[in-house]
């Protein structure tokens, strides 16, 4: 882009030199001269009917439309004239002529874009005395309500959905004056309910079923925290009153997800509010469990831990950690496990090989991660495996835009359907399960395929090799050896290519960068590595084992056999990721401990339950799937229940008192997360993007000498989330699950709708 | 679902008719809607997965389109227009006649589902005015009386004979009448292929094919001065000219025959009289630009004349004007009608080629024109109906000859429909530059019932009205446009000192309210605050601060609309208050004068 043509033109008067063929509005506004528009939204097509942006330019009789007029050479603009702002007075006022003034009962007073060009350029008065039309509001899902009078009808919301989201729910009803936004089903709306539209409305008439009549918007605090639900790791605004969520967006379109959020991100907040929310610690007593005080249960498992550990050696614990704690808190549980109790036998529901990728990378892991603004910018895309419509939602949306802004090329190799073929140029359907043999093929030309996969194959592979900087996504359909394939053919196209592994939840990717393995260390680093092993134990205060410990399926099985006498379980409910068939066998382990926000399959057959403080409720930073790492905060105060980083260090100091281990004395996330940046590596990230609400990537690296990373199978697998789950805190967002096509299964499992109004 | 046989076969060929199935969209629901009646879910459903669309798609569209129902409506739809020329010549008294005697109301349908009723915006029967429509069937030249013997038949089960043609067109020529387009005008079986070869027909295709380049086609249509008939007046040869050439795309050649303009009545004869004439014009056309596919866009409303148009188009593929090689030049051209289903504007181009890609008609955002992404995004040429019958002419006689017709820039002859207070209504051809005043007393016969002329619509309701006193003038696109208003679409609607000009003014405005697309702001919240405010004004509830603020209103749409319908709306209006605040001012100091009044409140 830096070689494009400059031109210069006048704006009021001043020169300005812009790149050829930007419009006049976004160029005046890079001058800081404000050109109001209602239906002009950067990066969705031009509708230049609100007319507000009307300009004067030399040698044209009639005003211009700013949002659609290209700068050129010479061209005198000028948008402070007396006939530019009485046009922009006359537009307000023919907007505002049925448009109800009911802005003290609206949702949207106060960050209202129609309040804000009224008071700026409208009359003082109104002119208007004739009847306002009149529409009931109607309910288009619990989560989206519409409002007709109120709407101005800039298109916005038609064109996100039918663009942005390439969903296509939204229309246009009747004509004239008497025009309406219609959703796709009659009243009512079958879609994907990311809620895009009420982000993107000027006005109030399209409102949020989880805000609408809440509060108003200057009795908030606004806390940009990032989504607690999958691995993208969008940015989104939580708007707390009386330490209540009541609204979560991205308005301001910050964060690596820009104006993007899905419903997740938008209405999944809830949970923390859910009546059924544990608030205090639970013990069992004579079979059942009972609230206990923080001291009494503490007391409890420090007690019972230490007795397991002298009776059966530190290797009858096993530890699962979390796909949705900070980092910090994984970086504890992993030296609580190995420093304090002193086993290896620490995992979590590994839902993407990134310990597989670090490994395949080797030393190149840093400048081969993709970041979501690669995807967005790539000008070519190969996804393997996964529904990232479903499961990843930000990376199809950038995926989308890159499509339709710049004409990305999308490559696929995927055996289960997605939406985002839709965007495809090269699309090759393999059996369920056949990326990796289609990987195979492309890096080796190994294997056999029916005749159309062959040829669709060798069409891909040709037009891949002629691409350059390609970026490539994968699911947990390729891992271990065949991710070492695919990092090889990688290699082979031009340019640099980058890599995302694509993983469920908002701390997949922290959770094996921080180490929560039974083989690996913070940042990959070897267990067989006795230099890595001393630096960590000297940092810990603890001799660290070095045989490898359990992976998480298997210390399910072992627990569940009797073997394993203790299961100590963070934000995890393995019952149910492992689909364990006869839970209650888990009653042959001696102790079950388990941390978590509801009484989850795993929680109910707990010994003590720890309630704990949701990613909202804590501060702390996330690596989402791409390696981006932001800062969550403490938004609401738990009301009861402790972060994950306070119980372990409490723990941990309980255990000290008894002689287990040394006490954890990083009393803050901040000072534990000083601990990982000098000592992960790839976390030594700029602590000022950090705090200035950045996303700076990581990149936790390999040595070029590590071994071969191959972990057992069956420890590598994604839960196939979709639109409307969650893992098990989804099940407690009840705003989400409540809408039908949370309920109709069917509907979204397939993600090759069978609906036909949703084609 | 199900589909009757024949439905089965007209879904079978519009769906070969398009290279994007989407274009279908509107023609099959029009068409579906004949069987059933209107169009349910479950028509919907099966329309939508014929042509690959979700619901959002064909409800949006179907929601634009004011023929299109998903409520039933009675056997016999009655659609009594109302619209200016109607209006002048009893229009609203026979709608209140039909109200009274069917016992319903306007879009409500009687208990024994027979009848129903609907009130509609011009029609295109301005000369046979006052006019209703039952299903596609026209009745012209109506009164209280005629109409009760229509009901009488439809009651017996009978079916009352239409007009064969439109009331107007067949006169004896006027001594003025330069006979060129409307040639074929009452000959007997002219729309039959035989009959049009017999009187030169398809002689120009020939000449076109075989002795000219296409850019001599092109500079043939220069030196005719041939402008726009549809209103705007933009020189069609240029507009061919705009065509980029070796690109590899298709291109298209639409005729624009969504005639709604009100007033406006001359495209109707042309295609019903003279169906060949339009089809070798777009062949010719074809050949300029080096388009391969024509379609002609004709107004829903007009069904019976579709039908027409095809069988002609039948006639000329089985007669080798159509199809592959037409007479062994080499040149492809082929050619289909396509049904509008009530929209005026798409009557403006780029709407037009988005409802004819089935989507809603909203224009689109200008540059690009369509000469250079048009249909499909490709090069288009859209001329107006008449304006592509002239081109046989042009291409026969030379573009020199029919320059020398009209006046400088100004070439060759138009029709005219002139309609309201006139003693002969019709349509007639004459030469640009002819004079108005002799237009009116001359070919018209005066003003009816030797009233007083009040003022006059001299191409459609856009145009800003003239007085009395200022009708010596040229009818050419630059004398009109120097006395402050538009040659137009040549719908000249004459009106007498009986008139009330805020009534006018009214019915103009419930019009433009009434086609408002919905698209910009200033036209959609325009059109309909000046609609309620001359409603209440005219019915003596005006305040003397609504006079000047009907004018700004006006004015603060003007220009500033995305599209000009704006600019139509409010032209007219602009000059109603202007040349008649007289009367506006009438109105605060009682009711209406005129006895018209009592019929607007019926009216809405």
């Amino acid at each position: 882009m830096a070689d494009q043509k400059q031109v210069t033109f006048t704006l009021n008067g001043q020169p300005v030199v812009t790149p050829a063929g930007t419009l006049v509005l976004e160029a005046a506004k890079k001058q800081g001269v404000e050109v109001p528009s209602f239906c002009y939204y950067p990066g969705l097509s031009l509708q230049a009917a609100c007319r507000m942006c009307l300009v004067e330019v030399e040698k044209m009789p009639k005003l211009q439309t700013a949002c659609t007029l290209v700068a050129t050479e010479g061209m005198v603009v000028k948008s402070d004239t007396e006939q530019v702002h009485k046009a922009r007075k006359d537009m307000i006022e023919f907007l505002l002529s049925n448009h109800p003034l009911d802005c003290p009962v609206c949702d949207k007073g106060g960050e209202c874009e129609l309040q804000d060009m009224t008071f700026r350029y409208g009359l003082d008065h109104s002119r208007f005395t004739e009847e306002k039309l009149h529409y009931p509001e109607e309910k288009w899902s619990p989560l989206v309500y519409y409002d007709a009078p109120r709407c101005i009808m800039c298109f916005r919301c038609v064109r996100v959905c039918d663009e942005g989201m390439d969903v296509k729910a939204l229309g246009v009803g009747a004509r004239g004056v008497h025009s309406v936004i219609i959703p796709n089903e009659p009243g009512q709306l079958a879609c994907e309910e990311c809620g895009m539209c009420i982000d993107i409305c000027p006005v109030g008439a399209l409102t949020s079923g989880t805000y609408r009549y809440q509060t108003r918007p200057w009795e908030m605090q606004y806390v940009p925290n990032p989504c607690t639900h999958c691995s993208n790791g969008c940015k989104t605004t939580l708007s707390v009153r009386n330490s209540e969520i009541l609204r979560a967006n991205n308005r301001d379109s910050s964060g690596v997800n820009g104006e993007f959020l899905c419903g997740k991100g938008r209405f999944g907040f809830d949970f923390t509010n859910h009546a059924e929310r544990v608030r205090q610690p639970l013990v069992r007593r004579n079979g059942k469990l009972e609230p206990a005080s923080w001291e009494d249960a503490l007391e409890e498992v420090a007690r019972r831990l230490k007795q397991v550990r002298d009776q059966h050696g530190a290797n009858a614990i096993g530890v699962i950690g979390s796909n949705h704690t900070t980092n910090e808190e994984n970086y504890l549980l992993n030296r609580f496990a190995r420093a304090t109790l002193g086993t290896n036998n620490i995992d979590h529901h590994r839902t993407a090989d990134y310990a597989g990728l670090a490994a395949a990378l080797g030393p190149d892991a840093k400048s081969a991660l993709a970041t979501m603004s690669d995807v967005y910018t790539a000008p070519a895309v190969l996804l393997i495996g996964n529904d990232v419509t479903q499961q990843n939602p930000l990376v199809a949306w950038q995926i989308r835009t890159g499509v339709r802004h710049h004409k990305t090329r999308l490559y696929v190799i995927n055996g289960v359907e997605s939406n985002i073929h839709r965007q495809a140029t090269h699309r090759v359907k393999t059996a369920k399960g056949g990326e990796r043999a289609a990987v195979r093929w492309l890096t080796h030309s190994e294997g056999t395929f029916d005749a159309p996969t062959m040829e669709a194959l060798l069409q891909l592979k040709a037009a891949l090799e002629a691409e350059k900087d390609v970026v490539i996504l994968f699911g947990a359909e390729i891992q271990g050896p065949s991710l070492r394939d695919l990092v090889s053919f990688a290699a082979r196209i031009g340019g640099q290519t980058k890599i995302m592994a694509l993983g469920d939840y908002s701390n997949s990717r922290g959770a094996a960068d921080m180490g929560v393995l039974p083989d690996r260390l913070p940042g990959y680093a070897s267990l067989h590595d006795s230099g890595e092993r001393a630096r960590f134990g000297k940092i810990w205060g603890a001799e660290i084992p070095s045989a490898p410990g359990m992976a998480a399926r298997a210390m399910m099985d072992a627990a569940l056999a009797g073997k394993l006498k203790t299961l100590y379980v963070v934000g995890a409910n393995p019952v149910k990721t492992f689909s364990v068939a006869e839970p209650d066998k888990l009653g042959r382990l001696e102790l079950l401990v388990v941390h978590d926000m509801f009484l989850t399959e795993t929680a109910q057959r707990a010994d003590v339950v720890f309630p704990a403080a949701s990613s909202y409720e804590k501060d702390g930073t996330l690596t989402n799937t791409a390696g981006e790492v932001q800062m969550t905060h403490r938004a609401i105060d738990p009301q009861g229940p402790r972060s994950d980083f306070d119980l372990i260090r409490i723990l941990s100091h309980q255990l000290g008192m008894l002689g287990v281990g040394a006490p954890i004395r990083l009393r803050t996330p901040e000072a534990a997360f000083d601990e990982i940046r000098q000592n992960v590596t790839g976390y030594d990230l700029p602590v000022s993007s950090l705090l200035g609400g950045g996303a700076p990537q990581s990149a936790a690296t390999c040595k070029a000498s590590e071994p071969l990373y191959d972990v057992p199978v069956g420890n590598i697998f994604s839960a196939n989330d979709f639109l409307f789950t969650s893992g098990s805190l989804g099940r407690y967002c009840s705003k989400l699950t409540s809408t039908k096509e949370a309920k109709d299964t069917p509907w979204i499992s397939s993600p090759n709708i069978q609906s036909w109004w949703y084609r | 679902m199900q589909l009757p046989a024949a439905l089965e076969e007209k879904f079978t060929t519009l769906l070969g008719r398009y290279p994007v199935k989407r274009s279908a969209l509107i023609p099959m629901m029009m068409y579906a809607q004949d069987y059933f009646g209107f169009l349910s879910d479950e028509l919907l459903t099966d329309i939508a997965l014929r042509l690959d669309l979700n619901m959002t798609q064909v409800t949006e569209t179907l929601a634009y389109y004011s023929m299109l129902r998903r409520k039933p409506v009675g056997r016999y739809h009655i659609q009594v227009c109302t619209n200016i020329s109607c209006m002048l010549r009893g229009g609203n008294e026979l709608y209140a006649h039909v109200q009274k005697r069917l016992g319903i109301g306007n879009k409500e349908v009687s208990p024994t589902g027979t009848f129903s009723l609907e009130e509609v915006e011009c029609m295109g029967a301005c000369t046979g005015a006052p006019a209703m429509q039952v299903n596609f069937d026209f009745y012209e030249n109506l009164d209280p009386e005629k109409v009760d013997v229509i009901f009488e038949q439809l009651q017996d089960g009978k079916r009352p004979k239409p007009v064969p043609v439109i009331s107007g067109a067949l006169h004896e020529r006027n001594p003025n009448e330069v006979v060129v387009i409307s040639k074929n005008f009452g000959i007997p079986n002219s729309r039959s292929i035989d009959t049009y070869m017999q009187r030169d027909g398809y002689k120009a295709l020939e000449k076109a094919l075989k002795q000219m380049t296409p850019e001599q086609i092109i500079d043939e249509m220069k030196k005719s001065n041939l402008r726009g008939r549809g209103g705007a007046g933009f020189p069609a040869g240029m507009k061919w000219s705009f065509v980029p050439k070796d690109i590899p795309k298709p291109k298209y050649i639409l005729a624009n025959g969504d005639e709604s303009e009100p007033g406006t009545s001359k495209d109707r004869p042309l295609l019903e009289m003279d169906p060949h004439q339009l089809i070798e014009g777009m062949v010719i056309a074809g050949r300029a630009i080096g388009s391969n596919q024509g379609y002609a866009y004709i107004r829903g409303e007009y069904r019976y004349i579709i039908d027409i148009l095809e069988t002609a188009i039948a006639e000329a593929y089985a007669k080798g004007f159509l199809g592959k090689n037409i007479l062994g030049s080499g040149f492809n051209f082929d050619l289909a009608a396509h049904t509008g289903a009530g929209a005026y504007e798409c009557g403006e181009e780029s709407a037009l080629m988005e409802s004819l890609e089935g989507k809603r008609g909203y224009p689109r955002i200008k540059p690009p024109f369509p000469a250079v992404v048009g249909l499909y995004g490709c090069p288009t040429v859209i001329n107006n109906v008449e304006t592509l019958s002239s081109v046989p002419a042009i291409i026969r006689g030379g573009g020199d000859w029919y320059a020398s017709l009209g006046t400088p820039k100004n070439g060759g002859t138009r029709l005219y429909s002139i309609s309201g207070h006139v003693n002969k209504p019709g349509i007639y051809e004459l030469p640009l530059g002819f004079n108005l005043r002799q237009l009116i007393e001359d070919v018209a016969g005066g003003v009816r019932g030797g009233k007083k002329l009040k003022a006059v619509i001299p191409g459609g309701s856009s145009c800003p009205l003239l007085s009395a006193d200022e009708i010596d003038v040229s009818m050419d696109y630059d004398s009109v446009a120097k006395i402050g208003s538009m040659l137009g679409s040549g719908g000249t609607v004459i009106i007498d000192e009986d008139t009330c000009m805020v009534d006018l003014a009214r019915r103009i405005m419930h019009f433009y309210a009434h086609e408002s697309c919905g698209w910009c702001i200033p036209c959609r919240e325009g059109t309909t605050w000046l609609r309620k405010m001359l409603d209440r004004f005219h019915e003596g509830g005006g305040r003397a601060e609504d006079i000047p603020l009907i004018d700004e209103l006006s004015k603060n749409m003007l220009g500033r609309t995305f599209c000009p319908l704006g600019d139509a709306a409010a032209m007219p209006t602009i000059s109603i208050v202007k040349k008649w605040r007289n009367e506006f001012e009438d109105h605060l100091h009682g009711k209406c004068a005129y006895k018209s009044a009592e019929m607007i409140l019926g009216a809405h």
